[in-house]
């Protein structure tokens, strides 16, 4: 009686099995849609094309594959669920979120200096006030002045060669 | 290659595939000729089938949009091919939890200056504050309650775990341990200004070595779209990335983040102002 080879060989991988071939050991979907994920690679698939993450794949470094295929299968999640903006419409709303605290933060801060001020005009005018009450100041809390929004883009130190085709 | 008796030519889609460019072609609108490089991003992120699928279940109104998105997409990708929009959207969450962190020890700071304000009684040979002009000692600062005010509604919004360290004892601080909650309240707030916010006039713009000046006439006026947003139902939510950000990939995706912080956070900045908010008109 024959054995069936493919009952000691490695279960096939999501992409393999969604796509009704065999997953070879070279597999380059394998390491990263297991089978306990279909869900992943259909998602990637019906949105990007399993060629497309192929190229893709092979483009970028072995060790940032990971990184890659997570990044597509949430952006691939994202424009499943929302046809229209997918991963695009997060990134304005999180800009604008970032914008509000960054006033927040000025004016928080600036609050935060005028208080500053008032302890150390108070500190100054008591009489015989030691230099030990101003370990209760803790000073300024210097202010945040990150700019996210700074020049063009330089594109990613990985990207190699463009990407001509 | 051009269509018979001098007629437009053909769109970059066309022209990339070597086929005759048709009158109705539905990608015509959003691919000039002039600029081939839009197209081949898009082309090699979705493919053509790919993105007629997505049109085809479109609203008219909507299909500007969504082609804008993909395209914006599609050059991220293209700058970006390991992390795209994603890294992008990983750093602004947290630049977000960094200020969030931030504001909370200074509204710890000024909380306890107010509280010395109360505690500490002015000694009767001192001049007051208020006549040395500053404010005076109880006195509440309409700024910072408002501020509060806006910190704990800040607060409450969604917040990736691979940012945050616990929510960080901040009151209403909604931190359930998943990327996103799919039927967060507050991410239905965010859904909510999503879409006011593209309704109300504004639009992503690209600052692309190449200006893409044309895009811009394709989109057409948002406030049209805004009933349409308005029913757009809360549990489509895209943010819960959990199948994207399993346990095994975490601990890469932490290196890889600090890595974005270390070397790549001037340009993911950079790229951000590429998505940065303009308003039409």
């Amino acid at each position: 009686m024959k054995m069936a080879s493919s009952s000691y060989s490695n279960p096939p991988c999501a992409a393999c099995k969604f796509l009704r071939r065999k997953c070879l050991p070279d597999c380059v979907f394998a390491p990263y849609f297991p089978p306990e994920e279909p869900q992943k690679f259909a998602n990637v698939h019906k949105i990007f094309g399993a060629s497309n993450v192929s190229k893709l794949l092979n483009e970028v470094h072995p060790n940032q594959r990971e990184d890659a295929v997570n990044s597509l299968a949430y952006e691939a999640e994202a424009r499943m669920k929302d046809p229209v903006y997918g991963c695009v419409g997060a990134i304005s709303v999180l800009q604008r979120q970032v914008i509000r605290l960054q006033k927040e933060l000025d004016a928080t801060n600036a609050d935060l200096m005028r208080h500053a001020c008032n302890e150390m005009a108070n500190n100054s005018t008591l009489p015989g006030a030691n230099p030990g009450h101003n370990e209760n100041n803790p000073g300024f809390y210097y202010p945040s002045n990150y700019n996210p929004w700074s020049g063009g883009p330089s594109g990613d130190h990985d990207q190699g060669g463009g990407s001509s085709v | 290659m051009t269509l018979k008796g001098g007629a437009s030519q053909a769109c970059a889609a066309c022209k990339y595939q070597r086929r005759k460019c048709k009158p109705d072609c539905p990608l015509a609108p959003f691919f000039p000729a002039d600029q081939p490089e839009i197209f081949r991003n898009v082309h090699k992120l979705f493919g053509v089938s790919n993105i007629l699928k997505i049109l085809k279940g479109l609203h008219p109104n909507q299909k500007p949009i969504a082609m804008r998105s993909i395209i914006d997409q599609a050059n991220m990708r293209d700058w970006y091919p390991v992390h795209g929009c994603y890294g992008l959207i990983q750093n602004l969450q947290y630049q977000i939890q960094q200020a969030k962190e931030e504001l909370h020890a200074i509204y710890g700071q000024l909380e306890m200056y107010r509280q010395q304000n109360q505690i500490s009684p002015v000694p009767e040979d001192v001049p007051s504050q208020l006549e040395l002009g500053m404010a005076p000692p109880n006195g509440s600062l309409p700024l910072f309650h408002h501020t509060q005010q806006q910190y704990s509604a800040v607060a409450a919004l969604p917040i990736p775990p691979n940012h945050c360290s616990n929510n960080g004892g901040v009151a209403g601080y909604d931190n359930s341990g998943d990327v996103v909650p799919k039927d967060n309240v507050e991410n239905a707030l965010w859904m909510q200004n999503q879409y006011a916010n593209y309704s109300s006039g504004s639009t992503i713009q690209i600052a692309a070595p190449q200006p893409l000046d044309v895009q811009q006439e394709i989109v057409q006026d948002y406030d049209e779209l805004q009933p349409f947003f308005d029913t757009i139902d809360d549990a489509q939510s895209y943010m819960d990335s959990k199948e994207a950000c399993d346990s095994s990939s975490e601990s890469s995706l932490k290196d890889t983040r600090q890595s974005i912080e270390h070397a790549g956070k001037n340009e993911l900045k950079s790229a951000a102002a590429c998505f940065s908010l303009t308003s039409v008109n």
